[in-house]
């Protein structure tokens, strides 16, 4: 057989890309490798070989794939490819394919596909980008839109409470106050009727003067809407609020499956940032506040699976730290009663730099207008102590280095806070650069920003062009490296065992936490937040503007890059941790994560040539 | 289309009775295939380009096979070969396109044969219109062989027919050639002919009439295979 023989498929090969742009020659060995198969809709879904997977190139016909909720996550026509996936990541297949038109569908072997991607730079970057687009598009459609794509049977009551026709209403009254429902549903041989609520109970019982006796058929709603299990939420809320109602019977061929109100849909929506906040501060005991707390890791989870930049999930995150703290706060000061002075409460570390994970240790202190006497003195011992109890019972660990406003030492007055500070400044060792590394990023989260600003003005006017103090910090951020060896391979950490992987966290994020720090320090720049401090350097002209940006995008993809992977081990029932495997990535974000590095390493030399030249 | 016992016992009387080895060989290969759903049964699309439609005047200039193994084509083992012929290709250069420099490394009639039964021992034929195609090469393996064979087929215009009249009550001028028949299931236009890839072009129209009818899981391998008569 001669290369030309299979010329209508090596034609369909280079009219479609990335088949396009392969030589002929590897165009014709393609061809010869391709297995023709048939995809009928009766099938309804593409079955994998798991043994040997293969890349899919749809000749004709048209297919969808669905991630395993089944959710939409791509549709392929003429000249896509699906099933790239499992050959780039080298993954089981976990999404289903359903076959919409009947249609022809060439297989390529790995080997070839392998081949190809060897041959050309282009054709295994289409790839590489289209998994990566891919991966995005899942989180994006599983979460982005909670509303738009989930479904009420999550949502729903599945054991209504129920009540036979020919019941009293003094009966339903009590069925509903004793199972705390506003409505009942209403069945005659086990076959929905109707529904009664509490607004029928109000309506057409009491302002009819009818009393406990009269049958629930008679002043029950007949026949009322109903909506299927597998309706989405979306469409549901669309329902209520068109025909103004709150309940709705979830039923499928006559028999009902559930209950949904507008407060189960409410509820679900609670995990949404402003909602969480606002619930935050209605609370009014601080069990209640714990409770509360609870949907921090879900709130996390749904920013991390609706790919929102992880500046802003360290910021959201942080706002609900703070709200919390703050709410703490207020609820214990009314135990405690009216504080016998102005104070501050500080958050250091990354509460302070706003770019917190859900569930980090505790950094604070308190900040007191003067000296405390014996009575103020033990107000914020027992306002401390309260505080720092309720953040470690609402998921936030007591910070095991006692960074934390219970311990006395942090708990002080203007002037020895000051003190403090000059004490880190002028004698920077080892331990000092240590403290001064946390309680350098710091912020009010309670109390007069005067006070805050007292404080933060001196300490910036010592740092400013301290050349000692600051060749020490940078000499102290040089510590640690980027985890790039020779020929920028990535250097994995072991525990003895087991490879854990990449630290992104202290091998990433905070060496350029660090790096800002130095240079916002030696400006007296009062910005804490690591993108805030790098945008106000750009606007000094203290760092160079084409540096900056790079070190702001490499903070920002290695922290997205951290969360998404911490995304991942949560969905997975894994230890969430700050390490990497580096298989685990596709060959384009282990390309970027090592240019991310890349880039840390220069910042850090330019760190070492600009403060630490004379020493 | 027949009955597989019976299919079976001809095809066992026919290797006891014939003398040449080859054909019993071949014969023997065939006789566990009838039973099989489609799915497990091994097929081999063929397609010739001839100089004429009279199998007993004219000769076969190229033969394209492709195997169907578990429901799909397996492009490496697509085979094509060009046959030399007596004479020139005349008038046929302008229905197939293949002209006499083309056959200069072709085989012999002798050489096709022996390779066509080698090729496609064991696998039942599928051809579109097949009892012309099937004529044509029992003629030649008689004429290179000294005796005839019984080649079992799929014809996948014969299923078409079936389909059609029963889909629509009348057949059409041309509506079951394979083309117009590959239209009907969505599948692609082959701009190029020659026999490699109208036997590729039928192999994929079979898939495609399978899954219609139920699919190769479903479908035995007996209730499609036809004989020459």
């Amino acid at each position: 057989m001669n290369a030309s023989e299979l010329q209508p498929i090596e034609q369909f090969l280079q009219t479609h890309a990335p088949f396009d742009i392969l030589t002929p020659e590897l165009i014709a060995q393609c061809a010869r490798e391709i297995n023709i198969g048939y995809y009928s809709k009766a099938q309804a879904f593409v079955e994998f070989d798991s043994v040997n997977p293969k890349l899919y190139l749809v000749r004709s016909g048209a297919f969808e794939v669905r991630d395993p909720h089944g959710v939409l996550v791509d549709r392929v026509a003429e000249g896509e490819c699906f099933g790239f996936s499992t050959l780039l990541s080298g993954e089981k297949v976990v999404n289903k394919v359903a076959i919409l038109e009947d249609g022809l569908v060439y297989h390529i072997p790995q080997t070839i596909f392998s081949t190809l991607r060897a041959s050309s730079r282009q054709f295994d970057t289409f790839f590489t980008r289209a998994f990566a687009q891919r991966l995005r598009n899942e989180q994006k459609f599983k979460a982005k839109d909670l509303t738009t794509t989930s479904r009420i049977t999550s949502m729903m009551s599945s054991n209504p409470i129920c009540l036979e026709a020919n019941a009293i209403v003094k009966q339903a009254a009590k069925l509903m106050r004793d199972n705390r429902v506003s409505s009942v549903l209403v069945q005659r041989n086990k076959q929905l009727v109707g529904i009664l609520t509490d607004r029928d109970l109000r309506n057409r019982v009491l302002a009819e003067g009818l009393d406990g006796e009269t049958l629930v058929e008679k002043v029950m709603t007949h026949h009322p809407k109903t909506v299927l299990p597998n309706a989405l939420v979306f469409e549901t809320m669309l329902m209520m609020s068109e025909h103004n109602i709150h309940h709705l019977p979830v039923v499928e061929d006559g028999q009902t499956k559930g209950m949904i109100t507008s407060t189960d849909i409410l509820r679900s929506q609670s995990s949404q940032p402003l909602l969480l906040i606002g619930e935050i501060d209605r609370q009014d005991t601080i069990e209640k506040l714990i409770h509360v707390s609870k949907q921090i890791p879900l709130l996390l989870q749904n920013l991390i699976s609706a790919d929102a930049r992880a500046e802003e999930i360290g910021r959201i995150l942080t706002s609900v730290t703070d709200a919390l703290t703050r709410r703490l706060i207020v609820l214990n000061q009314q135990l405690l009663g009216k504080p016998p002075m102005a104070f501050c409460w500080l958050a250091f570390g990354s509460q302070g730099r706003q770019d917190q994970v859900a569930c980090s240790d505790q950094d604070n202190g308190i900040l007191l207008a003067h000296e405390p006497d014996e009575y103020a003195a033990a107000y914020f011992e027992k306002l401390s102590h309260a505080v720092c109890k309720g953040l470690d019972q609402c998921g936030y660990v007591y910070c095991p280095g006692d960074i934390m406003a219970q311990n006395p030492k942090w708990r002080v007055s203007l002037s020895q806070w000051q003190k403090l500070f000059e004490k880190w400044i002028v004698s920077p060792d080892p331990k000092a650069l240590m403290h001064a590394s946390i309680f350098f990023d710091m912020r009010a989260v309670f109390g007069p920003q005067s006070l805050f600003d007292e404080l933060q003005d001196s300490v910036l006017s010592r740092t400013k062009d301290n050349d000692i103090f600051l060749a020490g910090m940078a000499g102290n951020s040089l510590q640690q490296s980027p985890p790039l060896g020779f020929f920028r391979k990535f250097v994995l950490e072991r525990d003895g065992t087991e490879v854990k992987g990449m630290d992104l966290k202290h091998k990433g994020s905070a060496l350029i936490n660090d790096i800002a720090r130095v240079y916002a320090l030696s400006a007296g720049i009062k910005e804490v937040n690591t993108a805030k401090r790098i945008r106000a350097l750009i606007d000094r002209n203290i760092m160079n503007r084409k540096d900056a940006l790079n070190l702001a995008d490499a903070h920002e993809f290695i922290a997205h890059m951290r969360l998404a992977n911490q995304g991942y081990q949560a969905t997975n029932n894994l230890s969430v941790s700050n390490f990497l495997k580096p298989q685990d990535l596709s060959s384009l974000l282990r390309h970027q994560l090592r240019d991310a590095f890349k880039v840390v390493h220069d910042a850090q030399s330019g760190l070492k040539l600009k403060f630490m030249r004379s020493f | 289309m027949v009955n597989h016992l019976w299919l079976k016992g001809r095809l066992w009387f026919d290797s006891l009775v014939t003398k040449n080895s080859l054909y019993q060989d071949y014969l023997n290969a065939l006789t566990s295939q009838f039973n099989l759903p489609i799915a497990q049964t091994k097929l081999m699309a063929v397609d010739l380009e001839m100089t004429g439609l009279d199998p007993k005047l004219d000769q076969i200039i190229s033969i394209g096979l492709i195997p169907i193994y578990q429901g799909s084509l397996p492009l490496n083992q697509a085979r094509h070969v060009m046959i030399g012929i007596e004479g020139s290709v005349g008038h046929s250069a302008t229905v197939h396109g293949i002209v006499d420099n083309q056959l200069a490394d072709a085989l012999t009639i002798e050489q096709a044969m022996a390779w066509f039964l080698k090729q496609t021992q064991g696998h039942i034929l599928v051809a579109h219109h097949a009892p012309l195609d099937i004529a044509f090469l029992q003629n030649n393996l008689a004429s290179v062989f000294g005796q005839a064979v019984m080649l079992p087929f799929i014809d996948t215009l014969a299923i078409e027919r079936k389909r059609y009249l029963h889909q629509h009550g009348q057949l059409i001028e041309g509506c079951l050639r394979l083309g117009q028949s590959r239209e009907r299931y969505h599948l692609p236009i082959y701009a190029a002919h020659n026999a490699l890839i109208d036997a590729i072009a039928c192999a994929e129209l079979l898939l495609a009439q399978l899954s219609a009818m139920g699919g190769i899981n479903t479908i035995k391998c007996h209730e499609l295979v036809n004989v020459a008569k």
